[in-house]
């Protein structure tokens, strides 16, 4: 309904630069493209995609731990069984390590996804109490003092990286 | 004289649709401006656009109601 067509603006007085380029018509997204965007706008796609990212960083940082952790030591066990060795722990460290992202992960992104649907704004106080409510919820085993200092801990993190990603995008 | 009725009627829809996309965008987008919509915006602007058809269904009839027989 709005004037989706705009013509080229008539040439200026001055004759000495060329003629602006003509203006393209507007051309408002259809149907289909606002659907396929908004797949991405379902809390449940994103904690989702969340889940799977958090457990593909977990793997990553699960190998670099197990490594890590695995002193190479000549006298006890030969080379090869020392590889095996590691290789278990570096798959079970890097399993448990995947599993512990995962579910931060879909919890973090599921709360702020739920939360900035409910507020309607996007602000930094968004991921502050998604933050808070995903360190509570881990540590929560561990008593509510525990719940309380890791509250603050993720909520401060969070915050510290959305901040990097706020400047970067 | 139909034809007069369908231009009025044109040029209303026309300017309703301007003057919401114009009061919802002031409403709902903030300062800081990326190309694509927020989550948090994209649900402020589901529900402007809600409220604002509602008002206008709700006052208009209110309008044609009590408007004298021509």
């Amino acid at each position: 309904m709005v004037d989706q067509s705009a013509e080229p603006p008539a040439s200026d007085s001055d004759g000495s630069s060329a003629p602006p380029p003509p203006v393209e018509p507007l051309k408002l997204p259809t149907f289909e493209e606002m659907k396929a965007q908004d797949v991405f706008n379902n809390c449940a796609v994103k904690s989702i995609v969340s889940c799977v990212m958090g457990g593909g960083m977990g793997i990553f940082m699960g190998l670099l731990f197990g490594a890590l952790d695995n002193p190479l030591n000549p006298d006890q066990m030969t080379v090869r069984q020392h590889f095996t060795h590691a290789a278990k722990q570096m798959g079970s460290k890097s399993l448990h390590m995947a599993k512990a992202f995962a579910v931060m992960g879909a919890i973090y992104s599921g709360t702020e996804c739920i939360i900035e649907k409910a507020r309607a704004r996007h602000d930094m106080t968004n991921t502050m109490v998604a933050g808070c409510v995903t360190g509570g919820s881990l540590s929560a085993k561990a008593g509510p003092k525990a719940a309380c200092v890791g509250c603050a801990g993720f909520a401060a993190f969070s915050v510290v990286v959305e901040k990097l990603f706020d400047r970067a995008a | 004289q139909m034809f007069n009725m369908a231009q009025q009627e044109l040029e209303s829809r026309v300017d309703l649709f301007n003057k919401m996309t114009l009061s919802c965008f002031n409403k709902c987008i903030g300062s800081r401006r990326e190309s694509e919509l927020n989550m948090g915006e994209n649900s402020c602007i589901d529900r402007c656009t809600a409220k604002y058809w509602q008002v206008t269904t709700i006052i208009g009839q209110l309008l044609g109601s009590s408007r004298p027989p021509m």
